[in-house]
C-alpha cells in the first residue's frame, strides 16, 4: 500500500502542473491551428482555403525578410550578450566590496518594462535630439547627428537595447553555475601554477559547460522570440529594417491603423506565419541541441 | 519544528491570495491604462438623494483621451440633471481600445455605449458588437442626420448603428516664425512651391536647427497624412480610391511621392523623419523646429493644451499638385460617433443617454470648446466661434466635403504606406510601384466584394467636383 501510494505521488504532484499546460498552453495552440487553413478576419464567417495561406507564406517577401532580420538580431544580441554576461559574472563572483549591489545594478533591466525601457532609449537615440547625438556632436566625435534609428543604423541601435536589457538575466545565471563549481578545482589549479586567464579558460568554461549549453538554448529561444523592444521603439521600421518574425505575426492579429483607415485582423494567414515561425525556432533551437551534444560526444 | 508557525502563515497567506484571485466580480472592468469618471459633481449626489428606486448604472468606454475633459464634464452633468434616474459612468481608455473592448465582449463585460470611429466601426458591426438604432430614431430626430447618414460609413445593410458628431478638416500647418524669417510672404498652393519653401526654411533654419518639412512615417500615417488631402483636392480620388471605377489607382500619388523624395534628398525633411510619430512632431513644431506639415483640426488643441507652442503658428488650405482644383478635400472621422452594445440589458435607457448626448446643446459644446469641427448642420448653425487660436482656420470652406468610405482591403505585401516610405528614403521606379500598389489592392478589393465584406460598387457618376460646397458656401 505505501509502496503504491509512492508509486502515485509523483503523477499527483505534477498534474496540476501538466492540467494547466494542456488547458492554457497545448489547447489553446492546437485551437489556434485550425485558423491556419482558414481565412477569417475575427469575425463572421471562416472560410476554408487549405493550403493557400501556406503558399500565401511561401511568397511573402516581408515576412522572409523578417526571418532574416531575425537571424541577424538574434545572433548579435547572442554574441554580445553572452561573453560580456560571462565576464560580469566571473566578476562578481570574487569577494568584491559591494558586489551585491553591483550584481542589483546589472540585474535591474530585467525588471523594468520594455515599454518604459524602450522610450528611455528613444530619448538617448532619437535621430533629432537624441541625448547620445548631442554629446557626440559637443564633443566634435561626429560632425552631424547620426540617425541611430534611421535604416542604416536602426537594427544595430535595437541590438544594443536588447544587450543592455539582457545581459543581468545571463549573469545571474551563470552566477549560479559559478557558485557550484568546487573551490579545490582552482586550488588544485593554483597549485599546478595555473594564472587567473588559465583558470578562466581551462576550469571556469569547461566547469560551466553544462550550464552554459542551458543558457545558450534559453538565449537562442529568447532572442529569436523577441519583438517587444522593437515594437515600441520603431514597429519594425524604417521600411522593414527592423521586423522581425514575432512582431510581424503580431501585426497580423492586432493591426496599427495611425493612418485613419479600416484596418482588417488576419487570424488565418497569421496562425500560419505563428506557426511557420514557431517551427523555425524550433528548428534552430533542435540544431543548437543536437549539434552540442555531438560536441559534448567528442569530448567524452 | 521551529518553522510550523511560519509554514502555517505562509499557508495562510497563500490561500488568502488565492480566494482573493477567485473572487470574480460581474462588474465591467477597465484597462489599466484607462481612467475611470463615475458621477462626480456635487450636483449628481443631490440627485441621487431626489431620484426613487435604483438607478440604472450605464458604462459608456471612449478612446477619445482629446475630449477627455469635455467628455467626462456632459457626462457629469448629464448624471445630475436627467430625471430618468441613470447613472453614467465614462471609462476613458488608452490604447488597445479595440482589444479591451473584445475582451469585454468574449467576457460578457461589454460596456452599453462604445465610442467608434471609422476604421473600427466596420469590424464593431461585424462582429455583432452593435445595435441598430432604427427602431429607437424618432423621424424628427433621423432627420437632423439626412445627408450624414452614408452606406458602410455609418449604416450598414439598412440599418444605422451609429451617427457623426463632429469631424476634421485638413490643413498646412506652417510656423509663420520661420516663414518671416526665410522672406516667404504666403503658404505654398502648389507642390513645386512646397518643395521650393521647404528648401528655403531650411536654409533659414540652420542656425537654429530647425527643417522645412515633416511627416510622421513611424507607422504608416505620415504618408496618408499628407499626400491624401492634397491629392482628394486635387483630383478626387481618396486615399488612392477612384470612385467613379470602383478601383484603386495610385498612379494620382505620383506627383506627392516625388515631392515628398526630392524634400527628402535636397535636406529639407526633419531627420528622423521616418520614425516620427505626430506626437513628437508636434512638440518639434511647437519649438519652432518644423516649418510645415499636414495634418487636422486637432491642432489647434494640441497647440493650447498639450504641446503650448512658443512660436507663432498659423495654417492653410493644403497646396494641390499643379495649383488646379478637381475634387475636395475631406471631412475626416465624420461618420461615427456612439453606439449602443448589442449586448447591454438596458438598451433603451443607453438611447436616452445618446439622445441626449446627440442634442444641438451637448453637440454644439463640441465645436465651441475647440474639441471638433460639427459635421450636423443645426449644430453647426447654432455654435459659437470655436474659442481656441486658430480653429477658425479649420472650419469647413467650400473645398472641405464629406466622401463616400473607401472600401476597406487588405493587400498582400507592402501597403501604400510601406511602399511610399520605401520611395521617399530610397528612391526607384515610381510608376512600377504604384502600378504594382493598385494591382495588389485591386486583387484584395475583388475578394472583398466576391466575400460580401464591402458592398461598394463603381459609382459612374461620381465627381468630386460636386461635393465642393455641400459643407459651406
Amino acid at each position: 500500500m505505501k509502496n503504491r501510494k509512492h508509486a502515485l505521488a509523483p503523477y499527483i504532484l505534477t498534474f496540476p502542473s501538466l492540467f494547466l499546460t494542456l488547458a492554457l498552453s497545448i489547447y489553446p495552440i492546437g485551437w489556434a491551428m485550425r485558423y491556419m487553413f482558414y481565412s477569417y478576419p475575427g469575425y463572421g464567417k471562416m472560410t476554408f482555403i487549405g493550403f493557400d495561406n501556406f503558399r500565401r507564406l511561401a511568397s511573402d517577401e516581408m515576412y522572409w525578410h523578417s526571418v532574416l532580420n531575425t537571424l541577424v538580431y538574434a545572433a548579435g544580441k547572442i554574441v554580445l550578450t553572452l561573453p560580456i554576461a560571462l565576464i560580469l559574472a566571473v566578476i562578481l563572483n570574487q569577494r568584491l566590496r559591494g558586489r551585491h549591489l553591483l550584481r542589483a545594478i546589472y540585474f535591474l533591466p530585467t525588471v523594468i518594462s520594455t515599454a518604459v525601457m524602450s522610450v528611455v532609449f528613444y530619448v538617448i537615440f532619437n535621430s533629432y535630439n537624441g541625448i547620445l547625438n548631442q554629446y557626440l556632436v559637443k564633443y566634435g566625435i561626429v560632425h552631424a547627428n547620426v540617425d541611430w534609428l534611421g535604416t542604416k543604423f536602426a537594427m544595430l541601435t535595437m541590438i544594443i537595447i536588447a544587450v543592455w536589457g539582457a545581459i543581468g538575466n545571463y549573469m545571474l545565471l551563470f552566477l549560479a553555475g559559478l557558485q557550484n563549481i568546487p573551490k579545490d578545482v582552482y586550488e588544485s589549479a593554483a597549485i599546478d601554477g595555473a594564472n587567473g586567464w588559465k583558470k578562466f579558460f581551462y576550469v571556469t568554461v569547461p566547469m560551466l559547460g553544462p550550464v552554459l549549453q542551458m543558457i545558450v538554448l534559453l538565449a537562442i529561444t529568447a532572442a529569436l522570440k523577441g519583438y517587444e523592444s522593437i515594437m515600441v521603439l520603431t514597429e519594425g521600421g524604417p521600411i522593414g529594417k527592423t521586423e522581425v518574425m514575432y512582431l510581424y505575426v503580431y501585426k497580423l492579429f492586432f493591426p496599427i491603423s495611425s493612418a485613419g483607415g479600416a484596418v482588417q485582423q488576419q487570424i488565418g494567414y497569421g496562425s500560419a506565419v505563428g506557426f511557420v515561425s514557431a517551427l523555425i525556432v524550433g528548428i534552430v533551437t533542435l540544431g543548437y541541441f543536437y549539434l552540442s551534444r555531438r560536441l559534448n560526444n567528442l569530448q567524452d | 519544528m521551529q518553522k510550523k508557525p511560519f509554514q502555517l502563515v505562509l499557508s495562510a497567506a497563500l490561500l488568502v491570495t488565492l480566494s482573493a484571485c477567485g473572487s470574480g466580480t460581474t462588474k465591467p472592468s477597465s484597462s489599466s491604462t484607462a481612467t475611470t469618471a463615475p458621477a462626480t459633481s456635487p450636483q449628481a449626489s443631490t440627485a441621487t438623494a431626489a431620484a426613487t428606486g435604483p438607478k440604472t448604472k450605464l458604462t459608456y468606454w471612449t478612446n477619445d483621451r482629446g475630449a477627455s475633459d469635455h467628455i467626462k464634464a456632459e457626462v457629469a452633468k448629464y448624471n445630475a440633471e436627467n430625471k430618468d434616474n441613470i447613472e453614467v459612468e465614462v471609462t476613458i481608455m488608452a490604447d488597445n481600445y479595440e482589444q479591451s473592448l473584445d475582451v469585454a465582449f468574449a467576457s460578457n463585460q461589454a460596456p452599453d455605449i462604445i465610442k467608434m470611429s471609422g476604421s473600427n466601426f466596420a469590424p464593431f458591426v461585424k462582429k455583432g458588437y452593435l445595435e441598430p438604432l432604427d427602431s429607437f430614431m424618432t423621424p424628427d430626430f433621423k432627420k437632423r442626420f439626412t445627408n450624414l447618414i452614408i452606406d458602410d460609413g455609418n449604416k450598414v445593410d439598412g440599418k444605422v448603428y451609429s451617427l457623426p458628431n463632429y469631424g476634421i478638416t485638413w490643413r498646412l500647418i506652417y510656423n509663420v516664425d520661420l516663414f518671416q524669417k526665410a522672406g516667404i510672404a504666403a503658404p505654398p498652393k502648389t507642390l513645386n512651391e512646397m518643395v521650393e519653401v521647404a528648401k528655403k526654411l531650411t536654409v533659414a533654419g540652420k542656425d537654429i536647427g530647425a527643417y522645412g518639412f515633416a511627416g510622421n512615417f513611424k507607422n504608416n500615417g505620415g504618408f496618408s497624412r499628407t499626400a491624401d488631402p492634397i491629392v482628394a483636392l486635387s483630383t478626387g480620388n481618396l486615399s488612392g480610391f477612384n470612385f467613379k471605377t470602383g478601383k484603386f489607382d495610385f498612379s494620382s500619388h505620383i506627383p506627392m511621392l516625388e515631392a515628398l523624395r526630392k524634400m527628402k534628398t535636397d535636406g529639407s525633411m526633419i531627420p528622423g523623419f521616418e520614425l516620427l510619430d505626430i506626437d513628437p512632431l508636434r512638440a518639434q513644431f511647437a519649438e519652432g523646429k518644423i516649418g510645415m506639415y499636414i495634418n487636422h483640426a486637432s491642432e489647434p488643441g494640441v497647440y493650447k493644451n498639450q504641446f503650448p507652442a512658443k512660436i507663432k503658428w498659423s495654417a492653410a488650405p493644403v497646396p494641390t499638385i499643379d495649383g488646379t482644383i478637381n475634387g475636395a478635400a475631406q471631412f475626416s472621422n465624420a461618420t461615427v460617433w456612439l453606439g449602443i452594445s448589442a449586448k447591454s440589458a438596458n438598451k433603451a435607457k443607453a438611447w436616452k443617454f445618446l439622445e441626449n448626448m446627440y442634442s444641438p446643446d451637448v453637440l454644439k459644446t463640441y465645436q465651441e470648446d475647440s474639441v471638433g469641427i460639427s459635421a450636423v448642420p443645426d449644430v453647426i448653425a447654432v455654435a459659437k466661434k470655436p474659442s481656441f487660436p486658430n480653429m477658425d482656420l479649420f472650419i469647413p470652406n467650400k473645398y472641405d466635403a464629406l466622401y463616400p468610405v473607401v472600401p476597406a482591403v487588405t493587400p498582400e505585401g507592402k501597403n501604400v504606406g510601406d511602399e511610399a516610405l520605401r520611395y521617399i528614403l530610397e528612391g526607384g521606379d515610381v510608376n512600377k510601384i504604384t502600378a504594382d500598389l493598385a494591382a495588389r489592392y485591386n486583387a484584395a478589393l475583388d475578394k472583398a466584394r466576391q466575400a460580401g465584406s464591402t458592398t461598394n460598387k463603381p459609382m459612374p457618376d461620381f465627381d468630386a467636383k460636386n461635393l465642393q460646397g455641400t459643407m459651406a458656401k
